[in-house]
């Protein structure tokens, strides 16, 4: 059930079981007494794989960048990803690719991003991602980045992430600004990310969490 | 945004989600990596095979069609925590390919799929264990092959400090694969060579078999078979340890002389191995499992002669030991616009030192083969012991 994908730096701290856990296993069990066994309190059911973060090294912006992976749901319960934050990073949302007056942008996340009993969602490049921002280090090819995701049942997961090198053009998941219009007049096409005019998009509830 | 409605257990990859554009949502596909599969058993084109046990996979399992061995050497700069960064991102490689899901931050996503029967083996050359912190992980017996008089290696087939063995039951996968974990490797080690080989291990009814050489001949007839005591004694490492579970393999890029054994009567090709052409038995009678009859005289003179391979290499010959080998198929442009056919020979053993050296030093001063066959290409790896899921490929010493 563990992630192969991922290094958890043991096998006790892949999941570390929160509050919330206990409470789904209190609701789940209201049912019928087998549900007791069907919700262990020590495994929600929330599997990671194939996790990688985007090097920054040679790119325009190296102070942020994204987190890809997929999340299955093996519980019961539906299951929202509502946070991630990692050591390497000043601040890390939850970002997701829309259209908006026609054109695509990246824009926070409100709430978390679902993943119901019995599914997956994977996060990549040109959809939903983990963004990792104000990092202070450049990452390069072969590097390692720790983070801890959090979910909406008081789980988290902490990981240890390669960084790869992702050869597509940068605005693929770097497009700037959330509207044309309020591209930086120096930013080139597909470049650094208008952080400025997607924060002023995104701003309510971001430093509180999701919910 | 939410999944639609499907089976949980229904094995789509995540293709369909990245077709989908922005939010995706797909159905379980990292639960079906886990399974359980059979260690051992017959190797078709619909099989998805686990990457986790107490052996890597690739070894045990029938040959695949297509099979690619790549070395790399370590840059420099790589002492022994960029190897396990290497090796952990190996590992999530392999996971997800031979799961049939493109390999994280795949660029060719959509050439990953199940059913192709991949696997990946991984191993590292002597140099790896001068590494700082690795001296004494050495496993024993692993020494390169000394020079044998009917050598005449190439630099650019030989030696190597880490392998990748490749395998499944179509090149487009291999190639793919090789490529993905080549290139994230990049940070850590530059290729060295690739060599490609081919194998039929079917019979003409499409049921398992031991596949040919390019001589024709049925080739790896003795081996021991996976599972029994006489194959983990032969092959898996036997001291306890970081290593338990390894094995060490022998590279070697032979090159057959097919126009000189074309001009070879029949009776004189089968004299020079031991074993009749058609079906592999031996000279002595019987079938192709059968064991020879080294004592057995025809006419006055052994029935199996003194020269041929099957004597030679036989246990009996060897002080009981044995070797598990496995042999791919190649044809590359050769000097001068010639063909140059051969085969890439891979000899699994748990110690090289005892087990293959003294096999090869005999072979070199008597096979009758040697007339035909010149080895161009030499490399000798430890075999990492497999991994758990959650482990990753050599944290027995690494970690």
């Amino acid at each position: 059930m563990s992630s192969t994908l991922l290094r958890p730096r043991s096998t006790r701290t892949l999941r570390i079981v929160g509050l919330g856990a206990a409470l789904l296993v209190g609701l789940t069990a209201c049912g019928t007494s087998e549900a007791d066994e069907a919700a262990p309190a020590e495994d929600t059911g929330v599997a990671v794989s194939d996790a990688w973060v985007r090097a920054t090294a040679g790119t325009d912006d190296p102070s942020m960048t994204g987190a890809f992976m997929a999340i299955d749901n093996e519980g019961e319960e539906n299951v929202e990803l509502v946070g991630a934050s990692s050591p390497v990073a000043g601040k890390v949302e939850l970002h997701e690719m829309a259209m908006v007056d026609g054109s695509m942008v990246m824009r926070r996340i409100e709430g978390g991003i679902e993943i119901e009993a019995g599914f997956g969602q994977v996060l990549m490049p040109g959809g939903n991602h983990v963004m990792l921002m104000g990092l202070e280090d450049e990452l390069a090819p072969g590097d390692e980045v720790d983070l801890v995701l959090e979910f909406s049942d008081g789980t988290e997961q902490q990981l240890t992430v390669p960084v790869k090198e992702f050869t597509e053009e940068e605005g693929h998941y770097h497009e700037p600004g959330t509207e044309p219009g309020h591209h930086p007049s120096g930013s080139p096409s597909g470049g650094a990310m208008d952080m400025d005019s997607m924060d002023s998009g995104a701003e309510e509830g971001s430093e509180d969490g999701p919910r | 945004m939410t999944g639609t409605p499907s089976s949980r257990r229904q094995f789509l990859g995540y293709l369909g989600a990245a077709a989908a554009g922005a939010a995706a949502s797909a159905p379980l596909t990292a639960a079906a990596v886990g399974q359980e599969g059979p260690e051992v058993g017959p190797s078709t084109p619909m099989s998805t095979r686990t990457p986790y046990g107490d052996h890597q996979s690739g070894i045990t399992e029938p040959t695949q069609r297509f099979v690619e061995l790549v070395a790399l050497d370590l840059l420099p700069d790589t002492d022994a925590d960029a190897l396990g960064r290497l090796m952990r991102l190996w590992t999530g490689d392999v996971v997800s390919l031979m799961a049939g899901r493109p390999a994280p931050g795949d660029t060719a996503p959509e050439l990953a799929g199940p059913n192709a029967d991949l696997t990946v083996t991984v191993g590292w050359g002597p140099r790896v264990f001068d590494l700082p912190g690795l001296s004494g992980a050495r496993p024993a017996g692993l020494q390169e092959i000394p020079p044998m008089r009917h050598d005449r290696l190439e630099d650019r087939w030989s030696r190597g400090d880490l392998l990748l063995v490749v395998g499944a039951h179509d090149g487009t996968s291999v190639a793919h694969a090789v490529r993905r974990l080549v290139a994230d490797a990049a940070p850590f080690a530059a290729l060295r060579w690739r060599q490609s080989g081919f194998w039929n291990g079917f019979g003409k009814d499409g049921s398992p078999a031991t596949g040919r050489n390019l001589f024709g001949q049925v080739d790896g007839s003795a081996n021991p078979s996976p599972g029994t005591e006489v194959f983990d004694e032969t092959v898996w490492a036997s001291e306890p340890g970081w290593f338990a579970g390894g094995t060490t393999l022998v590279l070697r890029r032979i090159v057959m002389d097919l126009d000189e054994w074309d001009t070879v009567t029949r009776a004189e090709q089968e004299a020079s191995i031991g074993r009749r052409l058609p079906d592999g038995a031996p000279l002595t009678g019987g079938t192709e499992k059968d064991d020879l009859d080294l004592t057995a005289f025809e006419d006055g003179r052994p029935a199996i002669a003194l020269r041929a391979h099957a004597r030679l290499a036989h246990p009996q010959m060897n002080n009981g030991l044995r070797i598990f080998r496995k042999g791919l198929n190649y044809t590359a442009d050769g000097a001068s616009g010639r063909t140059e056919s051969g085969l890439l020979f891979l000899s699994f053993q748990a110690d090289i030192a005892r087990q293959f050296v003294p096999m090869q030093h005999r072979l070199d001063m008597h096979d009758a083969l040697n007339e035909w066959t010149t080895a161009t290409g030499s490399a000798v790896f430890a075999v990492l012991p497999g991994f758990r899921e959650g482990g990753w490929l050599g944290d027995t010493v690494l970690s």
